[in-house]
């Protein structure tokens, strides 16, 4: 269970450009909870996810993960209860690295590295299984350097890489977004069959908010770093993307005016 | 070129190329353009020559010299991860203390060794063979033996780490490694290799100065580059075997040049930097030179 307490970030703090991405923000995610996050942009999604991740620190309130005060870890040390996937899907792999090195980095989050070898024998066997459910024939590639992979590839061994080893969290940050809607449908699959093979706890911050209301069980909605509107099923199943429209017109009192998101 | 030169460059090549491979694992592997060697190699040297003349065992003498560059590499690393010195910055300060410190450590500019034991003195005696004979042999079983080491660490989990490191801090941090702590322990390991190598090359020479690390950093990143030129680096094994012939042809590069004669125009030593910048420059564009050819083929 992750549980984040009051917690108020600010970016430029005593300058003129301060800005105040999330004001006393509190938020209990539950096991196996799967969390859809919309909002417009500087609405303060990605700082969200960034203050649970451990990159970035809050100035007030108090961070948890399984009742343990996480606040001031820095980012390795979270790591083992965090599995993350990034916007840009070469920033979850290492180029130079075959894809099975890359496997047992992400093998040993959480764990104690030493002077062992870091690909063993009986390991080959197992990231051959897990890459054979990516379905991109890359269980045949294990010494291919992952710089040859594709985008979509990529970001398809970043996911794998973390859920290998099973999360309290999964972070996902608009982890689509820079895929062609094929290669992002093929992600957001396999995002699912993760999700219900681990049973993982998840937060996605999404663009599209069909997809938003289709995924998970429960939907925030952030607007100047304020969750206005959270939602479960059973009361989120019967929600259409113009009800989310309309009740952020009635929380606001203004008009949702962000053409990313009605476009989506 | 005589026999002579010959031997000479094969045994500059891989004297250097200890250096050279510590070179390799701060610009290619970590990411880190280290200048602090330019200070460490001179380091090495003044240590294992002052420990010497004090009749402390050479063996020995060389392992402290060893650690001593250890230390450096720790203090460019603390300057950097800690105290968030811009890393070119880091490497130029400890730099330019060490010139100082090594003059400290001789008591003077510089070490003679003449007439005290080096490394190589029971090894002489017990094969009964000429000092240009056996120094070749022992930097290359020296090299052989780092070019495994070294092959294997990159293979285990904490080298994985460290190549990743130097890749995608951003997901090396996300898998739960320590990523200050890997800059810091490669620089640690490079800066050894380095002072290791300075270390080396006074017993060889039989003299430690103070000005011998000026342009270190150049001689390795030419071995670095010249090898990555003549041997595709796709694997680790091959990226370390290349520096290591990187700095063979890179000594024999020089000696050729050196030996060059149109009608009385002759190189000289003090050419030696502009020979270094035109070798490193062809190396640099040879790709393209390739790949031009291949198009035309």
């Amino acid at each position: 269970m992750i549980e984040l307490k009051n917690v108020t970030k600010i970016f430029n703090r005593g300058t003129i450009n301060e800005n105040v991405a999330i004001k006393g923000l509190s938020l209990k995610i539950d096991q196996y909870d799967f969390i859809t996050v919309i909002g417009s942009n500087g609405a303060g999604k990605s700082t969200l996810l960034n203050l649970i991740s451990g990159n970035l620190t809050p100035e007030y309130g108090e961070i948890f993960i399984n009742d343990k005060n996480v606040t001031n870890l820095p980012v390795y040390v979270r790591a083992s209860f965090i599995g993350q996937v990034f916007q840009d899907p070469l920033s979850g792999t290492a180029a130079s690295l075959t894809i099975e090195e890359n496997l047992a980095i992400a093998l040993k989050r959480g764990k104690k590295r030493g002077l062992g070898l870091g690909v063993k024998r009986t390991d080959r066997e197992f990231f051959k299984e897990q890459l054979s459910k990516l379905g991109l024939g890359l269980e045949n590639r294990l010494k291919d350097r992952v710089g040859l992979l594709s985008g979509g590839q990529r970001q398809a061994v970043t996911l794998l890489m973390a859920t290998l080893v099973k999360p309290e969290i999964l972070l996902l940050d608009e982890h689509t977004a820079a895929l062609d809607p094929k290669t992002a449908a093929k992600i957001i699959e396999l995002t699912e069959y993760f999700v219900d093979e681990y049973k993982l706890t998840v937060l996605m911050v999404t663009h599209n908010m069909r997809q938003a209301l289709s995924l998970g069980n429960r939907t925030i909605m952030m607007h100047e770093g304020e969750i206005i509107l959270d939602v479960r099923s059973p009361e989120r199943d019967t929600l259409q993307v113009k009800d989310l429209l309309e009740m952020f017109a009635r929380v606001r009192g203004e008009e949702l005016v962000d053409d990313k998101l009605l476009l989506a | 070129m005589s026999f002579y030169a010959f031997l000479g460059a094969i045994e500059q090549g891989l004297v250097y190329g200890i250096m050279a491979l510590g070179v390799y694992i701060t610009f290619r592997i970590l990411d880190f353009p280290d200048l602090s060697v330019d200070g460490t190699f001179p380091l090495g040297a003044s240590v294992a020559a002052v420990l010497i003349v004090h009749d402390i065992n050479p063996y020995l003498s060389t392992i402290i010299a060893f650690f001593a560059g250890v230390v450096a590499g720790v203090i460019t690393g603390i300057l950097n991860t800690k105290l968030k010195i811009l890393n070119l910055l880091s490497g130029i300060l400890v730099m330019i203390a060490l010139y100082s410190v090594n003059i400290r450590i001789m008591g003077q500019p510089n070490t003679s060794l003449l007439g005290y034991d080096t490394i190589f003195t029971p090894i002489e005696a017990f094969f009964g063979a000429e000092r240009y004979m056996i120094s070749p042999v022992v930097f290359l079983v020296v090299v052989i033996f780092l070019v495994i080491a070294m092959t294997w660490f990159f293979h285990t989990d904490i080298g994985l780490g460290m190549r990743g490191t130097g890749d995608n801090p951003k997901m090396v941090r996300a898998q739960g490694i320590n990523h200050n702590f890997m800059v810091l322990l490669g620089l640690a390991f490079s800066n050894g290799l380095v002072a290791l190598s300075g270390a080396l090359v006074a017993q060889s020479q039989g003299s430690a100065d103070v000005n011998m690390g000026i342009g270190t950093i150049v001689a390795g990143l030419a071995s670095v580059i010249l090898g990555e030129a003549f041997l595709d680096a796709r694997t680790v094994f091959r990226g370390v075997l290349a520096v290591v012939l990187g700095s063979v042809v890179y000594r024999f590069a020089i000696a050729v040049a050196l030996s060059f004669r149109v009608g009385s125009f002759q190189l000289n030593p003090s050419d030696l930097n502009l020979i270094t910048a035109i070798i490193v420059t062809s190396a640099l564009v040879s790709p393209g030179i390739k790949k031009v050819f291949k198009s035309r083929l």
